[in-house]
């Protein structure tokens, strides 16, 4: 007879790392489509060059750790292509292939690998990526700026800014585009996977179904956002939407700040964290007039240690804060 | 002075002690400076004439210099340098002047400066202060220099000024840039360096233990 004697915890489902990032993919899958059908032939290039980069690197980095092709096969649990994924999908299709490339390597060999691999970075690849690649290749991040080839492309939005800039700093009567154009992408400047906000709700709607992510997380920071721009703009309700429907706010919330290992571990930390994120990007983008959300979300990476000590989580078994008060409580009525 | 001293003060200075990859000291003039490679050499000269000076000088006043009034004689005697240094550099070459700017002034609290003195000239003779001067001193223009070759080429297109190409990485001319370079090399460094220690300790242990693998045996005999 058979006998496995493993340590606990005996996990009885199926929920492999390989499986959970499976499932990511397949949420950003509608987002990738949107965005080659937006952005064209440029688009599918972009995202094939990051992601085949993104592979690349981790293959020769074990390659340099000295292991073998076929555990690297074996072991391959999909995140780096889902940081290739999202890293291009943040990216304008009319970047040089270079970009891609660089920010690629730059994600998966310094950010991911150099701290230990999958599960260890301390920062999210992906955003770290796209940050690397606005400082390194500003002139080319900031200048172009892809028309999206669907629906009435305004002339009032000026040549190389977003929406989401001209409604910064020339106030939301600005924008030109309906609430419903913004939603859909159609008309829109913008990265490849941040137009069409639809692809993104249904990769949401996905992740939460299958449990990925707990539904009300990306909620909680794009509400914090807007009500926080709201407020910010004079209690104005018409920023409301575009606040979270212009820029690359959703794609950040959706995919980018809930990251397992770049966000606290508690479910009470999560909520203060991502409360946290959704004000502080609506206050810098009120403050600086561009889009800020990857520095937000690499700002906020940083302070997890620190969320992670505030809010322990309580470990299965061990007496909650309730019951450890009440503990106290008899203790003290027993003196 | 006898070959083994004089080994041992120039491989500590540009190895073992490196100010810069062995030590990490005098970082702020490393990570803010080493844009060019130019300025690297620059930077890295002024600290080496600075240094061979004021350690000749302590040296030599090592034993009037009081011991709980030192710190600020040699403060004293590095500024005399320095401001030396800052005249000639202002006159003569303006265009390193103006882009070594505050880091030129303020090597009067460079750690490495402060560092040898206290360590080494307030201890030693005056020929040896002068060759650790000159040794560290290089030490420290070498890994500027590297660094700033690298993140010029990177950050720039260009090799001391001169236009190689026109791919800019501009992270590399930024300050983060400058962290993430600075840890590659103390990472290459260090492994290199550890190689040939390891080599190093394992040659000694089989000769003084006598038990030299078949292969070299094979070539002796």
């Amino acid at each position: 007879m058979n006998v496995i004697i493993s340590d606990t915890p005996h996990v009885r489902k199926r929920r492999t790392t390989k499986n959970i990032m499976l499932d990511v993919i397949i949420a950003l899958i509608p987002a990738v489509i949107a965005g080659i059908v937006f952005f064209g032939y440029k688009a599918a290039v972009v995202l094939i060059i990051s992601v085949a980069s993104s592979v690349a690197t981790e293959f020769v980095y074990s390659l340099c750790l000295k292991k073998k092709p076929a555990d690297f096969v074996r072991n391959f649990d999909f995140t780096s292509v889902i940081t290739g994924l999202l890293l291009g999908l943040s990216l304008s299709s009319t970047v040089p292939w270079y970009v891609p490339l660089l920010s690629a390597v730059f994600a998966v060999a310094v950010v991911k690998m150099l701290f230990g691999g999958t599960g260890k970075n301390i920062v999210n690849p992906a955003v770290c990526g796209r940050v690397f690649a606005f400082i390194a290749f500003q002139a080319v991040m900031i200048s172009g700026w892809a028309d999206a080839v669907f629906g009435p492309v305004e002339g009032s939005i000026k040549a190389g800014a977003t929406v989401l800039t001209s409604v910064l700093s020339e106030g939301v009567s600005a924008m030109g585009l309906t609430n419903l154009d913004l939603f859909l992408g159609t008309g829109l400047q913008g990265c490849i996977g941040e137009t069409c906000k639809l692809a993104l709700l249904i990769g949401w709607i996905y992740l939460g179904i299958r449990k990925v992510i707990r539904w009300e997380y990306p909620l909680i920071i794009l509400l914090c956002t807007a009500f926080t721009t709201v407020f910010l703009n004079k209690a104005d309700f018409a920023y409301f939407l575009p606040s979270i429907l212009s820029g690359g706010i959703f794609l950040g919330a959706v995919f980018m700040a809930t990251d397992y290992v770049t966000s606290p571990s508690s479910r009470v930390a999560k909520y203060v964290y991502y409360a946290c994120l959704g004000i502080l990007v609506a206050v810098l983008r009120h403050a600086t007039k561009i889009e800020v959300v990857s520095f937000v979300i690499l700002l906020m990476n940083l302070t997890v240690p620190i969320f992670n000590r505030i809010f322990r989580p309580v470990i299965f078994g061990a007496p909650s804060i309730k019951e450890k008060l009440k503990a106290r409580a008899a203790k003290k009525e027993a003196k | 002075m006898n070959t083994q001293k004089f080994r041992k003060i120039a491989s500590d200075g540009l190895l073992t002690n490196n100010p810069t990859f062995r030590l990490v000291l005098g970082t702020c003039p490393t990570l803010a400076l080493t844009t060019s490679a130019f300025n690297g050499v620059g930077m890295g000269l002024a600290v080496t004439f600075i240094l061979i000076c004021s350690n000749v000088l302590i040296s030599l006043l090592r034993k009037v210099i009081p011991n709980s009034v030192r710190i600020p004689a040699f403060v004293l005697i590095i500024a005399t340098f320095v401001t030396i240094v800052r005249m000639v550099m202002e006159k003569f070459i303006p265009d390193l002047y103006s882009s070594l700017g505050v880091f030129l002034p303020l090597i009067v609290v460079n750690c490495i400066i402060l560092g040898r003195a206290e360590s080494f000239a307030s201890k030693n003779d005056v020929l040896s202060s002068a060759l650790d001067g000159l040794f560290t001193g290089l030490g420290f223009t070498v890994a500027l220099t590297l660094m700033g070759t690298v993140r010029e080429i990177l950050g720039s297109g260009s090799f001391f000024g001169l236009a190689l190409w026109d791919f800019k990485i501009a992270f590399f001319t930024s300050q983060a840039g400058a962290f993430f370079v600075y840890g590659i090399f103390i990472a290459l460094f260090n492994a290199v360096y550890s190689y040939f220690e390891r080599k190093q300790h394992r040659k000694t242990f089989l000769a003084e233990f006598d038990v030299l693998p078949a292969s070299e045996k094979v070539k002796e005999g």
